[in-house]
């Protein structure tokens, strides 16, 4: 009983997480530019749209392919509508909506790893195979099937998405899981009669965590890119959205007299790819279990 | 050894029933009169109806099931909604282009990313190695289409090097026997058609390669440096070999290991990457296909490439494992004891 009250582990919160994240002795400038990037691309993803200078969805002919200029900073579109406008209209469209699909991927992943770790051993296999199933198909294609059956749309998008994205999750989660149950604190909790649930929910899952938030952190960076590779092949929200990839889509066909429609949008998914592709990296890295032992 | 070919060919039997039954089920939860979508757009009640008839969506799901699973091992796909001919057709004529472009892709990631990653690992923590790693973190962050735009307007439209569209020029193109171009100018030994081929392929295949090539050299880097501490490295050096050689015949070879594996997991993936850039460049492979099929809103096309795509990636995967235990001692040992 005492074991129950005084676990062995402190028990790893987000906020744990966090802040062993943020003030962690090991800081090259390179990632704490990366860091202030994803801040800011986190805010620009939510007020964006209020600070677009123009209507991002405005059309006027007279102003169509201009270059750009003091009025319109990176040039208008074919269609007379301000690039940099639509590009803050359409952060939420590719970066929030590539981290909402990383947090659905993560839960749902979560959630089978932990049925498959605490249900018996054949039906722990049989949960295994489906995931492997779906990991014998490559994540974009399985995702652009799933959005050609329902119809184009940002939410068959984000379904898609996470249904190509919750297997490697699950299959890390649920080895993550499956070491830990046989770890020699679990294995003590077990003998004096903790329930099988409560090792798992109590025990197990929150030390398990860590890795999770790692790998989901490393997710971000792949998912926005294949977001806006999806939208760009128009499987996305529909015109007029002003998602990154449909803007670099539509300005292909103007790339020779009129670069600024596509170029821009898509230095903005690069930088946004590189920052929390970097920030993925350094919570790995500051994060890693082999470190972490050491401390 | 003889049983662990048979366990991983049972494995990709198992993946293939698997993506099948999972290609199966998306084509049940399409939205709707399935068998309308089958049918296409223009089609009348009447074709509907025979559509629904043809694909036995009148008989219970388990039917549907099982009639749907001897249809795709004979190779039936059924129809294209939008061109009415056999999807397999349709995808077996472009396929070869696609293969062909990744192949190629797969090459320069490997010319590249091999000694990118050797050349880092040997500078561990200089000034090499940090440049190497700073620019495959920003290689690695770029979306290859939008790369893919990027180089057809610097190096097709403005410095004119390349030409921007299509497989071959107008009156260019080898006569077409296997469907890879490049194979079929080197079989008529013409010249001139291989040198259009390989131009028409060169910039798909650098912006199909962006990602990959980060990945890979990673990989490496990171076994090397593995390798390169193990005490028989310490061994060699202590013993004269010269440095090359440690290199190139004891570090590299142990390296490689797991490095076959991703390369053979980014066939796979290439293929998905080429939908991206096949789009852009207006080759006629399975990803430009795809997207057309999506844009027709042709969606048992989508699925039959889906399922394609799938047999390749499992295909590929299992040779890489062969490859892998006929190659590496170290698995086949490890495979000879679970067996």
């Amino acid at each position: 009983m005492i074991l129950e009250k005084e676990p062995l582990l402190p028990r790893n919160s987000i906020s744990g997480f966090v802040s062993r994240t943020l003030f962690s002795r090991s800081w090259p400038v390179i990632d704490s530019i990366a860091f202030a990037l994803v801040g800011l691309l986190l805010v620009l993803s939510i007020v964006g749209p209020w600070l677009a200078p123009h209507d991002p969805y405005a059309v006027d002919p007279l102003i169509a392919l201009e270059p750009p200029s003091a009025a319109n900073w990176l040039g208008t579109d074919d269609t007379g509508r301000d690039v940099l406008s639509r590009l803050l209209a359409g952060a939420p469209l590719t970066i929030l909506a590539a981290v909402s699909v990383v947090v659905g991927a993560t839960v749902i992943g979560v959630l089978i790893a932990s049925i498959a770790a605490l249900s018996p051993r054949w039906l722990d296999d049989a949960i295994m195979r489906v995931t492997e199933i779906f990991l014998s198909l490559p994540s974009l294609v399985l995702a652009l099937g799933v959005t050609a059956v329902l119809r184009p749309s940002l939410s068959s998008i984000i379904i898609a998405m996470v249904a190509a994205l919750w297997p490697p999750t699950a299959r890390v989660t649920r080895n993550i899981l499956r070491e830990t149950m046989t770890s020699a604190y679990v294995e003590s909790a077990r003998v004096i009669g903790v329930s099988r649930l409560r090792l798992m929910l109590r025990h197990a899952l929150p030390n398990s965590l860590d890795a999770v938030y790692v790998l989901a952190s490393m997710e971000i960076s792949g998912s926005i890119v294949m977001m806006s590779g999806l939208a760009f092949l128009g499987v996305g929200a529909p015109p007029p959205s002003a998602d990154w990839g449909s803007m670099i889509a539509s300005g292909q066909e103007f790339i020779t007299t009129a670069w600024w429609i596509s170029l821009f949008p898509g230095l903005a998914i690069t930088i946004a790819a590189l920052a929390f592709g970097l920030v993925g990296d350094a919570i790995r890295r500051i994060n890693d279990p082999a470190s972490r032992r050491t401390r | 050894m003889t049983s662990f070919v048979l366990r991983r060919l049972g494995h990709a039997v198992f993946a293939l029933w698997g993506v099948m039954t999972l290609v199966f089920l998306m084509s049940r939860m399409i939205p709707g009169d399935i068998a309308a979508v089958a049918a296409g757009r223009l089609a009348t009640p009447e074709q509907v109806e025979q559509m629904r008839v043809t694909m036995g969506l009148d008989r219970p799901i388990v039917v549907q099931y099982f009639d749907y699973l001897a249809k795709a091992l004979t190779g039936d796909l059924g129809s294209s909604a939008y061109t009415h001919r056999s999807i397999l057709v349709e995808i077996g004529e472009v396929l070869p282009s696609t293969i062909q472009l990744v192949l190629l892709g797969m090459f320069i990631t490997i010319v590249v990313a091999v000694p990118l990653g050797i050349v880092a690992a040997l500078n561990e923590g200089r000034a090499r190695d940090v440049a190497i790693r700073v620019l495959l973190v920003l290689e690695g962050g770029i979306p290859i289409f939008w790369l893919a735009i990027m180089l057809r307007w610097i190096f097709g439209s403005i410095f004119g090097w390349f030409p921007i569209t299509g497989e071959n020029s107008l009156g260019a193109a080898p006569p077409d026997v296997t469907g890879f171009t490049i194979l079929d100018s080197l079989l008529f030994g013409n010249a001139a058609n291989l040198a259009d081929s390989v131009s028409h392929l060169i910039l798909p295949a650098v912006a199909l390669t962006a990602p990959y090539i980060s990945t890979l050299a990673r990989n490496v880097r990171s076994n090397m440096l593995t390798a390169m501490k193990s005490d028989y490295i310490t061994f060699a050096v202590s013993k004269g070999v010269p440095p090359r050689r440690v290199v190139m015949r004891h570090g590299l070879r142990s390296a490689l290991g797991s490095t076959l594996t991703i390369i053979g997991m980014q066939f796979g993936w290439m293929v998905s990457g080429a939908v991206l850039v096949e789009t852009v460049f207006g080759l006629q492979g399975i990803g430009s296909l795809m997207h057309k099929s999506i844009v027709n809103h042709d969606t048992f096309a989508v699925l039959g490439s889906v399922l394609v795509i799938g047999f390749v990636f499992v295909f590929t995967s299992m040779v890489v494992d062969l490859a892998q235990m006929l190659l590496d001692p170290r698995v086949r040992a490890a495979q000879g004891g679970k067996s």
